[in-house]
């Protein structure tokens, strides 16, 4: 009777080096999933109406600083996240997938308004991309047209959770397929 | 030892838009460059002839976004021209009052703006925080923030709520004591403020009527025209306002016109609340109704200057072609000629000073 | 304001009507354009209306010292071009551009006549009345332009 160790099917006990190696495993990904949900850095990016409202999170009403979003990252090489805010339109669209191709992984994107879901208002019309998702991984969308600023706060919310549960689409080796 | 061009990209902090501006500069001086716009083109004009006269309201409210009431008014105005009716004097009451009320709104997000692309973190969060209690009010009357869609072709939808004066006197108490006292120290008293600012950016009288540029940037240069005292619509010949002119033509005397316009306006408000009268707020049409083979052109005072529109009509529901006019259009394309001279620091100073907004000039 | 000045100028070349101007011929267009710059300052819209298989555009003038305007109407035809007024009213450049730009009308003389709102390589001419808004059109991304 010999003793097959190379089959994948066969049931096997743990020894209890591989028990301390996964236990530690695990104990890192908490610590820096922990580390990066709670300072994400979003790009100063807005086109058009809802760039509005995104100032108006940023302001003293609805504070973005306490939830650690601070709106420092005017380069994209020290950008964690973007909220893609105002209508994209097909001349922009190069320009908007140069500035995500240059912020370093892991990074996360949000479609703020309605024009970013699906088109919006403009749905029929010759120079709008209906719903960015056509052209980059999508993690959170936001509805509303515009939405308001206490919904910002929700949708950051909802990205620290889907971070902690590595569910997210963008993560640490890049975008996984669309 | 040569000149360098310098591109100043779509992508920017996000006051001012997608503009895209290619200057050439050597060593420090700033000689000339190009600009570029049509990143926001959203194609209104096509999708007006392709939905019904009401249905075109939500799209008119996202032209100048930081002042939608105006343009909405401008619209049912030029739908009233053609079709020949009249409206009730409430309802021209309640258009002057709402007009002022997104005045006053788009002037502080200008002072908002200047002051952070100055570095002067202060002044953007207090204007924000004036600028929220105003948003209340406009969201009591009809139920939006930022895109209220309120007003429909022979006044308004819904009536003003009840106790509207109690509402707006406090708040405009407030906004008149801020301005006076607790903005003078941080910015157009301020000794720092002023060196930044004069001198800086001249605008002649001659490229302003070369170019054909209207609003506050042709008043701080010296020309007294103003469209609601020379051909006066509503009721604004029964009101008693002045109009705000400076001679020197810098960045500081934009500046000073907009926070003038703004102590007038509140002016403006006072007389209006206590003078509205009472009775019917709308002359009521149905959803869906034609107009009759014609052409129709309306101008008004918008916050940045006088905009107009172009009906022409074929007797079917839809449009047949629409035309908008915005002010800010013919502000940056005479940008090139006002950059000639200056210092490449002071690049910015200059295009936060003239106002533009990029969902009116690409449409 | 007073238009029978333009009738004892130009004689039976224009039609007035209230305070619109339709001209004949469209080459009578330089020499009207020259007599109102005496009176008006600056260019305020041009309406470009697509009525298959003419162009009819509508020149509006104004002027600052009060609120008077005058309307010029010119109708050409589908293939032909026209000439440029932006040597005697700068700011009628950027609004030739755009008609341009929309419509395929050809400006003669003009210093720098290119597209201003779409780029360079977009397909068409979108506000003609046979562009139709397609399937096709609506899903198109757009990242395979250059400009």
């Amino acid at each position: 009777m010999k003793v097959d160790d190379a089959v994948p099917n066969e049931f096997s006990y743990p020894g209890l080096g591989e028990i301390f190696i996964t236990n530690t495993r695990k104990f890192i990904n908490k610590v820096l999933s922990w580390g990066r949900a709670n300072s994400l850095w979003p790009l100063t990016f807005g086109t058009s109406c809802c760039a509005i409202e995104m100032m108006v999170y940023g302001a003293t009403k609805v504070d973005a600083d306490r939830l650690g979003n601070l709106f420092i990252g005017d380069s994209p090489r020290q950008a964690d996240m973007i909220f893609v805010s105002g209508t994209i339109t097909k001349k922009m669209a190069r320009r908007l997938l140069t500035v995500y191709q240059q912020m370093p992984a892991p990074k996360y994107v949000v479609a703020v308004g309605a024009c970013n879901i699906s088109g919006g208002l403009f749905w029929d019309s010759y120079n709008v991309i209906d719903g960015i998702d056509r052209i980059m991984p999508v993690d959170v969308y936001i509805p509303g047209c515009p939405p308001r600023p206490e919904q910002f706060l929700d949708a950051v919310k909802v990205l620290q959770k889907l971070i902690n549960e590595n569910k997210t689409r963008g993560g640490v080796y890049g975008p996984r397929e669309i | 030892m040569g000149e360098i061009e310098l591109n100043i990209g779509p992508v920017h902090p996000a006051t001012h838009g997608v503009l895209r501006l290619k200057a050439r500069v050597e060593k420090d001086t700033v000689l000339g460059g190009d600009v570029e716009i049509g990143y926001l083109h959203r194609a209104m004009e096509k999708i007006a002839e392709q939905r019904l006269f009401n249905s075109f309201f939500p799209n008119v409210d996202k032209l100048e976004y930081v002042s939608a009431l105006n343009w909405e008014i401008l619209y049912a105005s030029v739908l009233e021209k053609a079709l020949g009716i009249d409206i009730p004097p409430r309802a021209k009451y309640i258009r002057v009052i709402l007009a002022e009320i997104q005045r006053i709104m788009s002037h502080l997000i200008f002072i908002g703006a200047f002051g952070q692309d100055l570095g002067n973190i202060t002044v953007f969060t207090w204007a924000l925080r004036e600028r929220e209690l105003l948003m209340d009010i406009v969201e009591k009357i009809s139920g939006g923030r930022l895109a209220p869609m309120y007003l429909r072709v022979g006044g308004t939808e819904y009536d003003l709520p009840e106790g509207f004066d109690s509402m707006i006197l406090p708040v405009l108490d407030r906004l008149e004591e801020k301005v006076n006292k607790d903005y003078k120290a941080v910015t157009y008293e301020n000794s720092l403020f002023k060196m930044r600012t004069k001198g800086v950016g001249v605008l002649t009288r001659d490229t302003v009527k070369k170019y054909g540029i209207t609003g506050p940037n042709m008043r701080a240069s010296g020309i007294e025209r103003d469209l609601r005292r020379s051909e006066p619509y509503f009721v604004y010949d029964s009101l008693d306002f002045d109009i705000p002119v400076e001679d020197a033509g810098d960045s500081y005397a934009r500046f000073m016109v907009r926070i003038r316009e703004i102590q007038e306006s509140i002016k403006i408000l006072r007389q209006a609340v206590r003078a509205l009268p009472k009775g019917n707020y709308i002359n009521k049409q149905p959803w869906m109704f034609k107009i009759p083979p014609t052409e129709a052109f309306v101008r008004q005072e918008c916050p940045r200057g006088e905009g107009a529109m172009f009906l022409v009509t074929d007797g079917g529901m839809k449009a047949y072609r629409l035309k908008i006019r915005s002010p800010s259009f013919y502000t940056v394309q005479a940008m090139p000629e006002i950059i000639k001279g200056a210092r490449v620091a002071d690049l910015f100073t200059i295009i936060a000073s003239l106002d533009p907004v990029m969902g009116e000039v690409d449409r | 304001m007073d238009l029978e000045r333009f009738r004892e100028r130009f004689g039976d070349k224009v039609k007035i009507d209230k305070n619109i101007l339709t001209l004949a011929d469209k080459k009578d267009l330089i020499r009207v354009v020259k007599f109102v710059s005496k009176y008006f300052d600056v260019l305020y819209m041009l309406i470009v209306v697509h009525r298959p298989p003419k162009f009819e555009l509508n020149y509006i003038f104004s002027r600052y010292q009060d609120q008077e305007i005058i309307q010029i109407k010119v109708e050409i035809s589908d293939k032909e071009n026209i000439a440029s007024i932006s040597n005697i009213f700068k700011s009628a450049e950027w609004e030739e551009r755009e008609a341009y730009d929309m419509f395929g009308i050809v400006f003669r003389d003009h210093p720098d006549l290119r597209r201003i709102l779409l780029p360079e390589d977009w397909p068409g001419h979108p506000m003609r009345k046979d562009f139709v808004v397609t399937e096709e059109i609506k899903h198109w991304t757009g990242l395979d332009l250059k400009f």
